[in-house]
């Protein structure tokens, strides 16, 4: 698990001629890795979506919202994304809205979570 | 007043007549002053020193008093105050009138019994030299009607024992000093007779209350494990116990749900077993599906009335609440349960499946390790430490408590994705023998409950139990096909 959300700011920072509108940063920041969870690191169900892909063999890149001096606006973003109160957490998979909770376990039951995670690179065999 | 109840003994004085003279400097403090002394409420044997003088000292006081004020009859509705009544023995201060009249029997008329008018005609003979051992068989005779009559009573005993007292005070008071010593003795000696026999009418009142109090802790299980059992009468729900009316009303949906349940299994087997095409058969599938949808949409309102009513398995029967997983059945074992059962199954079925328990595994334990976050962080917020700002303590809490309502939601929504998936692996009438299974094997579990709960003990007879077990039996499973696949 890659956690993005102390040291790796200054890297974002220099990039911040296209992360200004929090909606874009999002955006961008799905689509840089295979597997992203948007989480806050007090949330239990965020850490339910955790343990649930590192159960499964994948190493996903977190973002905590709570630990970003701009974490708020990406917030209110992924609520109007997700269209509910609840912003977190939320999973991208190459790039793409997978959605929240509910949304992954029922991908996962009905068996296509894992061609996904195949196809995005997050895992092998 | 000096609490009386603490040193008599019987009949004998241990004071001669000659000691009455006033020992109140060896009373202990809270005695004289008629405080409670507690350590010896229900004692039988005196202490040390001797009441009987502290008792002839007092009613000489009481007696002193008496002659020297004129005071009138202090009672407003012809009883004394329940505080006066706890000293039985004691004579009452305010019983002025030599006459009692009808009022000394109304004393004690708490519940107006016959034997208040035998105390009135007793106390109206206002006789100063009236024959002790007349007042005496008065006395006793009332005392024994109080006895037969007043167990059942709240704190009348005293009121009679203090009303039998009233006569002998007004004695008292008109008989000069030296014809107390006999006449006074003899009528302590009643007193304490007395006060015993009301301490141990008493003492069987308390156990009885006690055996009460027992019985009706033991009928509050009872009703409880009943109700969980499903043998629920809808109307008398949400008045009965301490259920949230969200548990109540859930509990009524549910148990209508059973009742459902019976039907579309019914329907399945007789779709099995007539034949029916597969088009035909699907509809019936649906139909099951959609009716474990419906079960899935009333937990979710269920979640948000009362979450700890479902995580606790509060609506389900106990065998059922034994294998309980964040408030429903586990989907994992579900498919244990079923995968033998299923053959013949082709290879990508076989596959199917068992990539399903797999991936249905994983999800479990993810919300079981999520669940446990939750227990952790709680126990950080009230736990441990000085609980330094109580309400905000208090308040993060509950908002962390909030998220048990998500956690059952997805658990359900785990449920509900398994029950799909299953009918898609399936072929139309795999998956109606399989969701027979699936109902069949609940209606089991609850009926293993029932039959639990109406197990032999000791204190049933074997033949009382037979009888009830059929009952049972009867009242669980409208078909008796289930037990023929045991």
């Amino acid at each position: 698990m890659h956690y993005q959300g102390d040291y790796s700011w200054g890297y974002y920072m220099s990039t911040r001629s296209i992360g200004s509108d929090p909606m874009e940063r999002v955006v961008k920041l799905a689509s840089e890795k295979a597997v992203v969870i948007f989480s806050l690191s007090s949330c239990c169900m965020c850490h339910a979506m955790k343990r649930l892909f590192c159960g499964m063999g994948v190493n996903p890149t977190v973002y905590e919202l709570d630990q970003d001096p701009r974490g708020k606006d990406l917030e209110t973003a992924l609520m109007r994304l997700l269209g509910n109160s609840q912003p977190v957490p939320v999973v991208f998979i190459g790039g793409k809205l997978i959605g929240a909770m509910d949304r992954v376990m029922a991908s996962h039951i009905n068996g296509t979570l894992v061609p996904l995670l195949k196809e995005a690179g997050a895992l092998w065999l | 007043m000096a609490n009386h109840r603490v040193g008599e003994t019987g009949l004998t004085d241990s004071g001669p007549s000659s000691n009455h003279h006033h020992h109140h400097h060896n009373i202990p403090y809270a005695v004289l002053h008629g405080m409670n002394v507690p350590q010896s409420f229900m004692h039988q044997e005196g202490p040390a020193f001797d009441f009987g003088e502290l008792e002839e000292a007092i009613v000489l006081q009481g007696v002193k008093i008496r002659n020297d004020e004129a005071k009138p009859p202090l009672f407003t509705a012809g009883r004394p105050a329940a505080t006066l009544e706890m000293f039985p023995s004691w004579p009452m201060r305010f019983q002025q009138t030599p006459r009692g009249s009808s009022k000394s029997g109304g004393e004690s008329t708490d519940s107006g019994s016959g034997v208040n008018t035998i105390s009135s005609k007793t106390e109206n003979q206002v006789e100063p030299e009236s024959p002790i051992s007349k007042k005496t068989s008065s006395l006793d005779q009332q005392q024994q009607v109080d006895m037969a009559s007043d167990i059942s009573r709240t704190g009348t005993s005293q009121n009679q024992s203090a009303a039998a007292k009233t006569p002998q005070e007004k004695r008292r008071g008109s008989t000069s000093e030296k014809q107390l010593d006999a006449k006074t003795l003899r009528r302590l000696a009643q007193n304490r007779e007395a006060a015993r026999k009301s301490r141990l009418r008493k003492k069987a009142y308390v156990q009885q209350l006690e055996s009460s109090r027992i019985k009706l802790t033991q009928l509050e299980q009872d009703l409880q494990r009943a109700r969980s059992q499903g043998f629920f009468l809808g109307g008398c729900a949400g008045t009965v116990g301490n259920i949230s009316s969200g548990a109540a009303i859930f509990d009524m949906e549910y148990s209508r749900w059973l009742e459902d349940d019976q039907r579309h299994m019914s329907e399945l087997r007789t779709g099995l077993n007539a034949h029916l095409s597969d088009s035909d058969l699907r509809i019936i599938v649906d139909s099951y599906i959609s009716h474990y949808d419906e079960i899935f949409r009333l937990k979710v309102a269920a979640a948000k009335a009362d979450v700890f009513h479902l995580i606790t398995g509060m609506w389900t029967t106990p065998a059922e609440r034994c294998f309980l997983w964040m408030g429903g059945f586990r989907p994992s074992d579900l498919i244990k349960m079923l995968i033998s059962q299923l053959d013949p199954l082709t290879e990508q079925q076989v596959m199917g499946i068992y990539s399903l328990q797999h991936s249905s595994q994983q999800a479990e334990e993810a919300l079981t390790q999520g669940l446990e976050q939750l227990q952790q962080s709680l126990i950080d917020t009230i736990a441990g430490g000085p609980f330094i700002d109580g309400m905000q303590q208090m308040a993060v809490a509950l908002g962390k408590l909030a998220n048990l309502e998500g956690f059952v939601r997805q658990a359900d929504n785990l449920r509900q994705q398994t029950l799909h998936q299953l009918s898609r692996i399936l072929t139309v009438r795999q998956a109606a023998r399989c969701f027979l299974m699936i109902g069949e094997y609940y209606g089991r579990l609850r009926a293993l409950s029932s039959l639990w709960a109406s197990r032999p003990r000791e204190s049933m007879m074997s033949e009382d139990h037979s009888c009830q077990t059929t009952t049972e039996l009867q009242m669980v499973q409208p078909s008796q096909n289930h037990f023929s696949n045991f």
